[in-house]
């Protein structure tokens, strides 16, 4: 039986992985990847919420939506991680720290 | 001619022209300007003659006065009155003063062209000698006390600069010194006297006190518990005191012989000293409504008969004419005291003349001689024989023999003291002021005669020193002007003028000066039928003319009016049968008693029969030397032990109370408000509010700088980490 509460259990785990995947990675393409686990995992909570308590296409169109936003994000991510290689020869995100100027 | 500000104004503003050309240009002028100064005063005696001619040949008008005024400044606001007058009032006294002063004074200048010539001080001398005259001619003329009060005060700097002249001269410096302290100590009663009549009448003007006093209104008034009246007479007597040397403020007047003679001439005759007894005669009903007549009468009796005595044993022939101008304003305050108005003002008419003569003649012996010690002078009769005649006449005035003015007048003051003292009522301890003024009178006429024996007559002690036993050069030096008298005009034609009017009859028609043997006539009594004490009735409402106004000459019609009832005598009960008799007791005592002062002097130092009585009574003549004492008492005691350890008192409450307590005491209060500041600026402000401000931000910053590591995995897992609190507080 498919019930909401195992859509945001799946929604759940997937946010988990995701979030740790961007914390415990060292490389910059697999965090890259973790955000897009952490986006689905949003996009998958909207979907569920929108079949069992809306019940109305807004989930969707939301979800939709971050699809076209993770996929433009993945795309200045990658540029980003290219550049970065260009200039440290690495990507290790812990060279990454001009942040801190 | 009418009289306009223009032909009155010149009697004292031409001296103090002259004053001023001097002061500025006259060491550029020839002869240092001394004919300026001499001119100047000539000019003020042209016009006083005028002045004086009008009032006096103008048929006596006894009643006539010219009272110009201006004001000076006006502060008046709403209803408040507040403006000075200043202006001029001329009576018959003020025309016979004008004319004294400006007489005499310029034949002081003229005598001084040749005494002081070669001096050193020469234009010095003859810048101040026209200030000095201009201001007693300005004080004359004054209508208020408030104008006389200044020039009084003109009057004290010039007696300062002129017995001071010679600064180089110690003594001389501390003379001037002692004579401007001096006189100041009246001066400073005078003001408040001027004050206190201010204060209660809002005026000054002489006419104003007439008819205040004669309204009344000073009636109900007083002044720390005593009554307005006395209190004002009693300052302005005191006042008069200081500037005319009586008992005790007269210690300065000796002194002031420091100066040149012909300087002392001027303060001793003319001007200074005869001005507190122009303000006593001028306040005279104030002084009768004060009722402090008494006083007076008491006071002046001290000095004529006190400087009588010291004046037996000085040997410096000034010292002799200095007490005895002391004791002559003895008398002149014997007859304001007693009531004796006329008489008083009539000796210091006459004495000025004959004591401007004296010193005038003294001057002419210390000039020709070089020596003023009497025992070291004899025998000059021979050698300054105009000099002798004046001298001599002079002496006679002064000692009260017949025929000469100083008879005339201080024998109508002797004989009304006899019957203030004897016969009036009054209360009989007041008898001791005629007691005291005959025997002032013999002593005078001892004293005078003594100076003349010693100096003309006897041998010339000066003479022999040179040629008997040959000393040093100097000493030949010392006496080498003796040889020959002098004949320059400007030294004996002053001498002889002066001695011409040391004769009675100019003063008195007749020539005892008494009433009951007249020779001349009533008529000639000029004197006497024009001045009087001022009849304050007379001056309620007077009209005041204003300052650019003109007079006409004073008016013809009171020709023979006034002379009934007239007796010269402004006393208490005036009692024309007993006043009559007083008179010719008097006259006949002071004959008496004048001609055995003569007899004495002639037998001690011409015949030598009777020793003198110094040798007798040596500690008596030493107290006497010693001025009895009040220099030293003034000194030892008033200034030593009073004023000195006065000002110790207050030395050391300055030092000890305030420059400990306040002044030290405010220091350390500032020490410890400054300890504290210093404390809370380096505590409260430096560490706490700079440096802590200071280490808060470092250690802000040292977790910023933890927290800002630039790690992006570790703003992840802030950013969780700060979700997870915010779902965790949402929870909650």
């Amino acid at each position: 039986m498919m019930s909401l509460a195992s859509y945001l259990i799946i929604s759940l785990v997937l946010f988990i992985v995701g979030l740790t995947v961007m914390i415990a990675r060292k490389n910059i393409v697999a965090i890259l990847l973790g955000i897009e686990l952490v986006l689905n995992a949003a996009a998958l909570n909207f979907v569920a919420y929108s079949k069992y308590v809306t019940n109305n296409l807004d989930g969707h169109v939301f979800s939709l939506f971050i699809i076209v936003i993770a996929a433009a994000e993945a795309a200045v991510g990658l540029a980003i991680v290219i550049r970065f290689f260009q200039i440290k020869e690495t990507i290790h995100i812990d060279e990454a720290t001009q942040l801190r100027n | 001619m009418e009289y306009t500000v223009w032909n009155i104004a010149p009697i004292f503003l031409a001296p103090v022209l002259a004053f001023v050309i001097n002061a500025f240009f006259g060491r550029k002028l020839p002869r240092n300007g001394d004919w300026l100064s001499t001119l100047s005063i000539f000019i003020s005696f042209i016009f006083s003659a005028r002045i004086f001619g009008d009032f006096v040949f103008g048929k006596f008008a006894t009643d006539y006065f010219i009272h110009k005024t201006f004001t000076w400044f006006d502060l008046s606001y709403g209803a408040n009155i507040w403006k000075v007058d200043m202006g001029i009032f001329i009576d018959n006294m003020t025309a016979i003063m004008l004319l004294m002063v400006s007489g005499v004074a310029f034949l002081i200048h003229l005598f001084s062209t040749w005494y002081m010539d070669h001096d050193e001080k020469h234009g010095r001398f003859f810048t101040f000698l026209p200030l000095f005259t201009s201001a007693m001619l300005g004080m004359v003329l004054s209508d208020n006390l408030f104008s006389l009060f200044i020039f009084w005060e003109i009057m004290g700097f010039c007696s300062y600069s002129l017995i001071g002249i010679y600064v180089k001269k110690e003594k001389a410096g501390d003379a001037s010194l002692k004579a401007f302290m001096t006189t100041r100590v009246g001066d400073v009663f005078l003001l408040l006297g001027i004050v206190a009549i201010w204060m209660a009448l809002g005026s000054v003007t002489y006419v104003d006190i007439y008819a205040a006093i004669a309204e009344g209104k000073f009636a109900g008034q007083s002044v720390i518990g005593i009554s307005l009246a006395t209190f004002a007479a009693l300052c302005i007597f005191l006042g008069a005191m200081g500037k005319s040397a009586q008992f005790p403020l007269h210690v300065w007047l000796p002194d002031a012989m420091m100066g040149p003679t012909p300087g002392s001439a001027l303060i001793h005759a003319a001007t200074m000293v005869t001005a507190g007894v122009w303000i006593s005669l001028r306040m005279y009903p104030l002084m009768v409504l004060g009722d402090i007549t008494w006083f007076i009468a008491v006071i002046g009796a001290i000095t004529a008969f006190g400087a009588a005595t010291i004046a037996m044993v000085q040997t410096d022939i000034k010292a002799v004419l200095a007490y005895s101008t002391l004791s002559q304003l003895g008398y002149m305050m014997i007859g304001v005291g007693v009531g004796s108005y006329n008489a008083a003002f009539m000796h210091v008419i006459t004495h000025a003349v004959f004591k401007a003569c004296l010193f005038l003649s003294a001057g002419s012996v210390i000039h020709s001689v070089h020596e003023q010690e009497m025992p070291k002078l004899g025998g000059l009769r021979k050698y300054l024989p105009y000099t002798h005649f004046a001298m001599m006449c002079c002496t006679l005035a002064i000692a009260g023999i017949p025929f000469f003015s100083g008879f005339v007048s201080k024998d109508r003051i002797l004989g009304d003291a006899l019957f203030y003292g004897f016969m009036s009522g009054q209360n009989p301890l007041l008898a001791i002021v005629p007691i005291l003024g005959f025997a002032g009178a013999g002593l005078t006429a001892f004293y005078m005669f003594r100076m003349m024996f010693l100096t003309f007559y006897g041998e010339n002690k000066q003479h022999h020193d040179d040629h008997g036993h040959g000393h040093g050069h100097g000493d030949h030096a010392h006496g080498h002007d003796i040889h020959h008298e002098h004949l320059d005009a400007r030294q004996n034609v002053p001498l002889l003028i002066l001695a011409v009017f040391t004769l009675g009859f100019w003063f008195a028609g007749n020539l005892t000066g008494q009433d009951g043997i007249a020779v001349f006539g009533k008529k000639n009594e000029w004197f006497k039928i024009l001045v009087e004490a001022p009849k304050v009735e007379k001056f309620v409402n007077s009209p005041r003319q204003p300052w650019s106004s003109v007079d006409s000459k004073p008016e013809a019609h009171l020709e023979h009016a006034h002379y009934h009832h007239q007796t010269g005598y402004a006393g208490p009960n005036p009692d024309e049968h007993k006043l009559h008799s007083a008179h010719v007791i008097g006259a006949i005592l002071s004959i008496i008693i004048a001609f055995s002062g003569v007899l004495i002097a002639f037998l001690m130092y011409i015949k030598k029969s009777i020793k003198p009585l110094a040798s007798k009574f040596p500690g008596f003549t030493t107290t006497l030397q010693n001025k009895y004492y009040f220099d030293n008492f003034y000194i030892d005691v008033l200034i030593k032990k009073g004023l000195l350890a006065f000002n110790r008192g207050l030395a050391w409450f300055d030092m000890g109370i305030y420059d400990r307590f306040a002044v030290d005491g405010w220091a350390w209060v500032n020490r410890q408000l400054y300890r504290a500041s210093k404390w809370f600026d380096n505590v409260v402000v430096d560490a706490i509010g700079v440096d802590g401000t200071g280490v808060a931000v470092n250690l802000f910053n040292l977790v910023l700088r933890i927290v800002q590591s630039g790690k992006i995995q570790f703003y992840f897992i802030m950013l969780v980490m700060v979700l997870a609190s915010y779902i965790w507080t949402l929870k909650v």
